[in-house]
């Protein structure tokens, strides 16, 4: 399985190639991070504006590696029983009322109470093994047999707190369970770390990561990955939806259109049959790549203009 | 190549970039894994493990483009080795100039350089030692020695001999002067850098010019984002150890009363309000600008702010800050446009009556009232019950003032009459003073 992996990641054009194949086009700046975390062991920073692939990355290389994706998604308040393990209490009681009989026969005869606590511990921890644990992501990434790609996703959302005790994970890839023991990493899991930049990530943080940063892409590259995401998109449409979109990109909007946005769209038009970037036809669809009332107000004047020049180049 | 390595990082730490010791080997490794034989891949797999922030990225790509630029194969005109003439007792360096021996020559270049560390030059006035420095290390003297001799001994030696190793020495000088200007120009830039920061930071407000405004906006940012990482989130702080009894049993009713899941005492942090006033009358004039940036800064980062302004009468300006860029904004609220302020007299106790009027009621225990003003009143009443008030209800309330402490309370500055009231006043003429009131909030907030 480790030599599989290896000959996906054995060069940067391999990689490139490979994750086409899954519908990912990527830069050679991304591949050759890629490459380097694979072969440094080091988890990746993504940064970026939403709406880039920053979490598209991470679901393209599970597949490109055919290795399960499992997902954290940090928010305000996260702490470590939901990032890391927690005890099913429920079943834990379930248990004790199920076996209440049972627990009867075995005190039976213990005449006093340091007895019977002996008595129950001859039968080990039972309430507090790994049946009863729920592992969850992180330690669920760490079980993992053959690996697995872990994504953290929004990290800067998570508070400091939580961000220092994802170090300790993220540097040796062990947790500490204190009634387990230790958990170790059968093998490496490939971690994704992704910002939106609401704030500064903290200096060791960075330190153990390789940053990547993803700007949205040139248009050349944007046309590929409608290209590939899009079928059924004529070159023509392909060509002036991109332009558009660089143009829209470049007016003071409050929440410019993303990648994704730029694919939605491509697929509204796609779906309603147009072959060419109509002004009345963009007017209508607007609202498909702009969230705000404002915004749209902005393009809605210009449309004509833009759906015009879209064709002659930047 | 590590060498190499070492001396780029070099010139980034000194471009502002922090790389630590573990980046260092995670880039020695990445080089090693993929090469550097394409330059592009170097150049992304060293940004990928050196530049770790937006801020870091332009830095980095500028000072690699620099740092690794191809250098253009200088004079290819016809030079040969000075044909048949094997000259024995000549000096290394005199040899290799004979023999044009450019590699060599630009090897010996690069020890030599690193032996006199040029790396740390960092004024022009310093060139001229580093290129003589430099020379030396590579043995210009030997290279003198023969040439003089070879002068003096005019029928021994051919006069194309004592040519070539002339025009070689000057060829020679010029290289090495191109390179400890390539060298200054690498490690020397972002020095101006900082020195420049420390010198804004030290500079009375009032005497900065139009052109360093941007700077200084970095500057304050950067000390109104710490102020922000601390605090922008509610913040729980759970004592371990003390049981919440009330909590546990309510919690733990759906267990048959079994206690399964403790719950603890904790206290909870709440995020803190702020308010802040500004005065933009005349008297305050040379610093109203940087004032005013504090507090578009403050406003921008903070998530609970109410801003201020007054002069005559008091207006709240939050809209303003939210709606345009900083040039724009500032412009608007030095001038009042359209916000219903009177650019008259000062009058404190009018200004106080106002936001008495549109704040006292909000104010809580978790504000923090910030004044940033001369208070000279212009003899007016200074409505120190109003301020009362505020300093009974707030948690704090801090005073900056733009004059030094020896002004506060001649003429008509109140100040005097004000501070009884105020948990800080502190003298806030330059950008340090600013720096230390930011530490004060962030000192007393825990």
């Amino acid at each position: 399985m480790k030599k599989t992996m290896l000959q996906k990641f054995d060069s940067i054009g391999r990689i490139q190639n490979g994750f086409k194949g899954t519908g990912y086009i990527c830069s050679q700046q991304i591949a050759t991070t890629l490459y380097l975390a694979f072969h440094l062991d080091k988890p990746i920073l993504v940064e970026g504006p939403a709406g880039v692939g920053k979490t598209e990355l991470a679901k393209a290389s599970a597949a490109y590696l055919g290795l399960p994706l499992i997902r954290l998604q940090c928010y305000e308040g996260l702490d470590e029983s939901k990032a890391l393990y927690e005890w099913k209490y429920g079943k834990q009681l379930l248990y004790t009322q199920i076996l209440k009989d049972r627990l009867n026969d075995i005190l039976q005869g213990a005449g006093t109470l340091s007895e019977s606590v002996s008595k129950l511990r001859q039968h080990d921890d039972i309430f507090f093994s790994s049946d009863f644990l729920e592992p969850r992501p992180l330690l669920k990434a760490l079980q993992q047999e053959q690996g697995a790609v872990l994504l953290v996703d929004e990290v800067d959302k998570s508070d400091p707190e939580f961000e220092a005790f994802l170090l300790e994970v993220l540097s040796d890839f062990q947790v500490s369970v204190p009634e387990l023991g230790t958990i170790t990493a059968t093998s490496k899991p490939f971690v994704f770390l992704t910002s939106n930049a609401t704030r500064e990530m903290s200096e060791p943080l960075k330190r153990r990561c390789l940053h990547l940063s993803i700007p949205f892409p040139e248009p050349k590259m944007e046309r590929e990955i409608l290209r590939s995401r899009v079928p059924g998109l004529s070159e023509t449409l392909l060509a002036k939806l991109v332009a558009f979109i660089n143009k829209v990109r470049k007016l003071d909007l409050k929440k410019v259109p993303s990648v994704s946005e730029t694919i939605d769209w491509a697929r509204v038009l796609v779906l309603l049959h147009s072959s060419d970037l109509e002004p009345e036809l963009v007017k209508d669809t607007l609202n498909v790549f702009l969230k705000f009332e404002e915004d749209i107000e902005i393009i809605r004047e210009r449309i004509f203009e833009f759906a015009q020049n879209a064709g002659k180049g930047p | 190549m590590e060498a190499v390595l070492q001396d780029f990082i070099t010139c980034l730490r000194n471009a502002g970039i922090r790389v630590s010791v573990s980046e260092t080997l995670d880039a020695a490794a990445s080089v090693k894994a993929l090469g550097y034989s394409d330059r592009q891949v170097l150049k992304d797999s060293l940004s990928a493990s050196l530049a770790k922030s937006h801020r870091e990225k332009p830095i980095f790509d500028d000072c690699f483009d620099r740092f690794f630029s191809a250098e253009p194969a200088k004079d290819s005109d016809n030079l040969s080795p000075a044909d048949g003439v094997s000259a024995p007792d000549v000096s290394t360096l005199s040899a290799m100039i004979l023999s044009v021996d450019r590699a060599g020559l630009s090897v010996s270049m690069r020890l030599a350089a690193r032996r006199v560390d040029i790396s740390t030059i960092s004024f022009f006035t310093q060139k001229s030692m580093y290129i003589q420095r430099i020379l030396n290390e590579m043995g210009q003297e030997g290279l003198i020695r023969d040439i003089t001799r070879m002068s003096e001994q005019k029928g021994v030696w051919s006069e194309k001999l004592l040519g070539s190793l002339q025009a070689g020495r000057e060829r020679l000088f010029e290289e090495v002067r191109d390179f400890v200007e390539k060298q200054y120009r690498l490690s020397a830039d972002s020095i101006p850098e900082q020195i420049m920061e420390r010198y804004l930071k030290r500079v009375h407000l009032s005497n900065l010019e139009q052109r360093d405004f941007e700077r200084m906006r970095r500057i304050i940012q950067k000390m109104v984002q710490r102020l922000k990482d601390r605090y922008s989130r509610r913040r729980k702080r759970l004592s371990r150890g003390a049981l919440d009894l009330k909590a546990t049993l309510r919690r733990n009713l759906a267990y048959q009363g079994l206690i399964f899941d403790p719950s603890w005492k904790g206290k909870r942090l709440d995020r803190p309000e702020f308010l802040v006033l500004c005065d933009v009358s005349r008297s305050v004039q040379a610093f109203s600008r940087f004032m005013l940036l504090f507090l578009y800064s403050l406003h921008e980062e903070l998530a609970r702010i109410r801003s201020f302004i007054f002069c005559t009468n008091l207006v709240e300006v939050g809209h303003v800050i939210e709606e345009w860029g900083v040039e724009d904004a500032l412009a608007r609220l030095k001038n009042g446009v359209g916000l219903g302020l009177t650019l008259g007299r000062t009058d404190y106790g009018q200004s106080f009556e106002d936001f008495k009027e549109k704040a006292l009621e909000r104010i809580t225990n978790k504000t923090t009232v910030i004044i940033l003003g001369d208070a000279r009143n212009n003899y007016g009443d200074p409505r120190t019950d109003v301020l009362k008030r505020v300093h009974e209800l707030s948690k704090r309330v801090l005073w900056l003032n733009p004059e030094p402490p020896a002004y506060w309370g001649t003429g008509d500055s109140e100040m005097r009459r004000y501070s009884p009231y105020c948990l800080l006043v502190q003298q806030c003429s330059t950008v340090t003073h600013m720096e230390r009131v930011i530490d004060f909030l962030l000192r007393t907030q825990r």
